[in-house]
């Protein structure tokens, strides 16, 4: 590597202090302490040189020294990230490995998987599962280059790499599980290197998109910032590479520049955190005593819903809660107790609902307790209590069609229940489809011999044909 | 195990090729010619004629053989450039039972995927008499602008031929391969491909046998009979101001001069001057009249310019798309035909700064790189590897009838995408999966290839949930759709499966009768 290309190497390391080490013992003069400050594992050593207060060779100087005492350490990848903590322990295994092209940690593959029976060696199925247990790896260690290598040398690693676990390399073979093994590798091989070879992309998080006048675009924007980290940012723990993970930087361009309100970019988990971090990346962006206000005055609305909850005034708290999701979006719980609210109200108008019997309603109040089932139905569709209600109520207004609906709706959930069947006698037999009602009946009788309902209709069913037919001959 | 073929399967001309002592060879047909013209037609006396015979009934038959069957395969019967064929094509065309034209010839109705079987089927058999042994499986090349459609009816094309097809490739990535096999080093190709009805442009780069397509890009408008045309519509302009007779209403004359056209400007790409000499190509109350008219190259090339001032337009946007300059280009390969012309080769020269790579031969590069492709998949010791993309974007329909990409064109595959969308009303339950493949940023504008239903979302205000949607497309362009929400896990997905028009039994009986056919003719 020559000089140039070292010296572009270097001004893109992120330093960071080294765990476990306690600055305060050093001596520093006060303006190493002032340099020493600076060093917080995401300002890179090229902007160090600029703020560290005195001239740049002897900020090389003192990084150099401090670098050589373990004072601090090389973070890879935080300058893609962006948003590394500065003391968790993987960083530590990163800074041994930075410096120089990535060095593996040796992964210990479990014998059993290695399947001498496929069409590929031992060796290499042994060379493939090691290589996918490894695929969290910073995109650079991944293909094996070094931080902020030229395109040249990421796409020549990239080209080696595909010719090893691209899956028309085991084009017909047998190669049982290792096919998606090979296309998850690949596909990751692949994504390190569209992210790596387009400079871009390395760098979207130090870009502002546009104006952030409200709160939910912040949040959009901090969930675009978080995806483009190389680590999934929802599991980090679940299998590498699944090709599942969450928002992608690539197709992120796409929607972002589609005009239409919806679909969003959503954030995926703690939204506060990840606000946190945009929020120390522009501050310039958002008026924190606004936001401090808001977030403080959609807790106290959220708090008074919950008291008007546990009073029974539901709809009170319903509009109480939409209120401070308005305030403050990003906090799940007010939509999780939105949620959760919604289920229970529904819940206890249903219980009420049930209280009376729909045989004693006039026409009116019949439709308003359809009206009321309707609403409820969807949060618990297949609640039994509430479709036979729902079965019965528009049997009564006559409306058979939907009642049946109702009924398949019953019988879908419990096939086997007599009474149900009976139900569906009843209102077939109402409809004036006689045939359908013998059989539903029918049906009820054989699950449970002792159901009286079906056995009077059937007997009673079974007179007025015979009068039919009497009546016909006659 | 027995060997596999690459067919070039053209507009106007196939090609098939095969690899031989590890070099990729063409397989010249019975009459000796390498390549076989795609035509199919019924004699008068009921015979299936398929080739060099076909063509030769072309003139005395026309009502009853098939040519340009490629313009058709894959596409609506309402697609314009369908009804573009209706007008020009002397064989009719009707609609099929599920909006597909259908070719009727001989009193009786074929499928455009049965032309094209029938022209691979006549491939194979070429490569089988010259190899002595049955071929079974092939790798077939398409233009790379052919959507999802058009390569699924090319893959029943083959399966009607009773040959398996191992891939579909893009013609100008198959010219690559066969221009990178045995190369080592760092190259940037532009392959620069005008065929006889389309112009395709593709840039790829490759380093020690991996070929990665870069960018493709072309116009499906534009090719060698854009050039004929040009020259119809100048004779007849000079007929008629030279001799006050209009040509235009007569179809003989007009098939006469475009077939002098086309034979015009391929010896103009040898001679300076031509003369073309069409006798009695009408007749007034003085008696017949003859054309008589000297073409000089300089004056098709001022005819014709501008088409090719066309071509390189596409080829800047191409650079612009795969981010290359156009000095960074090592090489630049031609294929088809019309490249044999003067005036291309002189533009394309001064548009990349190079001369041409003089190596291949534009008739049968394609042909021959599908053939080298067959062996890559095949032979496990095999240096080189193909790193081939997605022609089309493919993504959803979105609230408003947006078409949000998830998968750019030009993506390597395999891949996978995802994203997370959300819903638009207030307590929705379900969310519909409209998949789509096109360039348009709105949806209706684009191929549907599948939809499905995410049912069971939790009750919750519009924008709050959380649907992730994954496109999966492997390393055979078989393409994936699920989605799922992220609250409750709940999942749902399809696999995007052929989309090609005619279902299996149809394939089988559509073979079974051609097999039933063969017997009878050797019988």
């Amino acid at each position: 590597m020559n000089a140039a290309a070292k010296e572009q190497e270097r001004a893109a390391q992120v330093v960071a202090l080294a765990a476990g080490h306690d600055p305060k013992r050093l001596r520093l003069s006060a303006a190493e302490g002032y340099l020493l400050s600076r060093i917080d594992g995401r300002t890179p050593w090229r902007l160090l040189r600029e703020i560290g207060g005195i001239p740049p060779s002897e900020v090389d100087a003192c990084l150099e020294r401090w670098l050589a005492e373990g004072v601090v350490e090389i973070v890879a990848g935080a300058a893609k990230s962006g948003a590394a903590s500065p003391k968790p322990p993987r960083i530590a295994m990163d800074a041994a490995s930075a410096p120089k092209a990535a060095t593996p940690k040796p992964i210990v593959i479990d014998p059993q998987l290695l399947d001498p029976a496929l069409d590929i060696d031992c060796d290499v199925q042994r060379r493939i599962l090691e290589f996918e247990l490894s695929l969290s790896r910073p995109y650079h260690e991944l293909l094996g280059v070094p931080v902020g290598a030229d395109p040249k040398t990421v796409k020549r690693a990239y080209f080696k790499l595909s010719k090893e676990f691209h899956p028309d390399r085991y084009f017909r073979k047998q190669i049982g599980p290792y096919t998606q093994r090979l296309e998850r590798i690949f596909k990751k091989v692949l994504e390190a290197h569209e992210i790596l070879s387009d400079p871009e992309l390395c760098q979207v998080q130090n870009q502002t998109e546009g104006p952030m006048p409200e709160a939910v675009d912040v949040v959009a924007a901090a969930a675009a910032t978080n995806a483009a980290s190389p680590e999934p940012p929802r599991t980090p723990s679940s299998v590498p590479g699944g090709g599942r993970s969450g928002v992608d930087p690539q197709s992120q361009g796409p929607a972002s520049t589609t005009p239409t309100p919806t679909p969003e970019i959503r954030p995926e988990s703690k939204p506060l955190s990840k606000l946190d971090r945009l929020r120390q990346r522009m501050p310039f962006k958002i008026d924190h005593a606004a936001m401090a206000a808001r977030r403080a005055r959609a807790l106290e609305i959220f708090r008074a819903a919950e008291a008007s909850l546990e009073a029974g005034r539901f709809n009170e708290a319903e509009a109480g809660i939409r209120i401070a999701i308005t305030f403050d979006p990003s906090r799940a719980e007010f939509k999780e107790a939105l949620g959760a609210l919604r289920i229970r109200a529904a819940g206890d108008r249903a219980m009420k609902l049930l209280a009376t019997p729909s045989d004693r309603m006039s026409e009116n109040e019949l439709r308003d307790a359809l009206q009321l089932i309707e609403d409820v139905l969807p949060y618990r569709p297949h609640d039994p209590e509430l479709n036979v209600r729902a079965a019965l109520v528009c049997l009564q207004l006559g409306r058979y069609d939907e009642a049946v609906e109702y009924v398949e709706t019953l019988l879908e959930g419990a096939p086997d229940v007599a009474s149900h069947h009976a139900l569906r006698g009843r209102i077939e037999r109402a409809r004036g489809d006689l045939k359908a009602a013998k059989k539903a009946f029918s049906e009820a009788l054989e699950l449970d011999p002792d159901d009286l309902e079906a056995r009077r209709a059937l007997a009673s069913m079974r007179i007025a044909a015979h009068d039919a037919a009497q009546g016909g001959r006659r | 195990m027995s060997r596999v073929i690459g067919i070039d399967l053209g507009t106007t001309n196939s090609c098939v090729a095969v690899i031989e002592n590890g070099q990729p060879t063409v397989i010249p047909n019975a009459g000796g010619y390498k390549t076989t013209p795609s035509m199919f037609g019924i004699s008068q006396d009921g015979k299936r004629l398929v080739g060099h015979l076909a063509k030769r009934q072309a003139i005395t038959n026309a009502r009853n053989t098939v040519f340009a069957s490629k313009r058709l395969i894959g596409r609506r019967f309402d697609d314009p450039e369908v009804q573009k064929s209706i007008d020009l094509c002397p064989f009719e065309i009707v609609r099929g039972p599920n909006d597909d034209p259908r070719i009727k010839i001989g009193g009786k109705s074929f499928t455009c995927p049965e032309i094209a079987g029938i022209v691979l089927r006549e491939m194979k058999r070429v490569a089988e008499e010259y190899l002595s042994e049955t071929v079974q499986e092939a790798v077939i090349t398409v233009p790379a602008y052919f959507n999802d459609a058009q390569r699924q009816c090319t893959k029943d094309a083959g399966k009607i031929a009773g040959l398996e097809v191992l891939r579909i490739i893009n013609e100008p990535t198959a010219a690559a391969l066969a221009y990178g096999m045995n190369r080592v080093g760092d190259e940037k190709i532009a392959v620069y491909d005008l065929g006889g009805g389309t112009f395709d442009i593709s840039i790829l780069e490759m380093s020690d046998g991996v070929i990665e397509v870069l960018a493709t890009s072309g116009n499906t408008f534009l090719g060698g009979e854009d050039l004929d045309r040009r020259i119809v519509q100048h004779l007849v302009e000079w007929f008629q101001e030279s001799s006050g007779l209009d040509l235009r209403g007569d179809t003989m004359a007009l098939q006469r001069l475009k077939d002098a056209a086309e034979k015009a400007k391929c010896d103009l790409s040898l001679r300076d001057t031509v003369e073309i000499n069409l006798p009695f190509i009408a007749s007034d109350a003085e008696g017949p009249r003859h054309l008589n008219y000297e073409l000089t190259r300089d004056n098709l090339e001022s005819l014709v310019g501008d088409i090719v001032e066309g071509t390189l337009k596409s080829v800047e946007q191409c650079c612009v798309d795969a981010g290359v300059q156009v000095s960074e280009i090592d090489q630049v390969v031609l294929v088809g035909g019309q490249t044999r012309m003067p005036l291309v080769q002189k533009r394309v020269t001064e548009f990349f700064g190079k001369r041409p790579h003089k190596g291949v031969n534009p008739d049968e590069v394609v042909a021959l790189g599908a053939a080298v492709q067959a062996a890559m998949l095949l032979d496990a010791d095999s240096d080189m590897l193909l790193l081939d993309v997605t022609p089309l974007s493919l993504g959803i329909g979105t609230f408003g009838g947006h078409f949000a990409r998830l998968i750019e064109r030009n993506t390597t595959v395999p891949v996978s995408k995802g994203h997370v969308f959300t819903t638009t009303r207030d307590d929705q339950s379900a969310v519909k999966i409209r998949v789509l493949q096109g360039e348009s940023d709105i949806a209706a504008e684009n191929d549907l290839l599948g939809e499905f239903v995410l049912s069971g979302i939790r009750p919750a205000p519009k924008g709050e949930p959380e649907i992730e949607v994954s496109f999966d497309i492997d390393a055979n362009g078989i393409v994936s759709v699920s989605a799922r929400d992220l609250s409750t896990g709940k999942e749902q997905s399809i696999t995007v499966s052929s989309t090609g028009k005619l279902s299996e039994a149809e394939i089988d009986q559509i073979i079974q009768e051609h097999d039933l056919y063969e017997v009878q003719l050797k019988g």
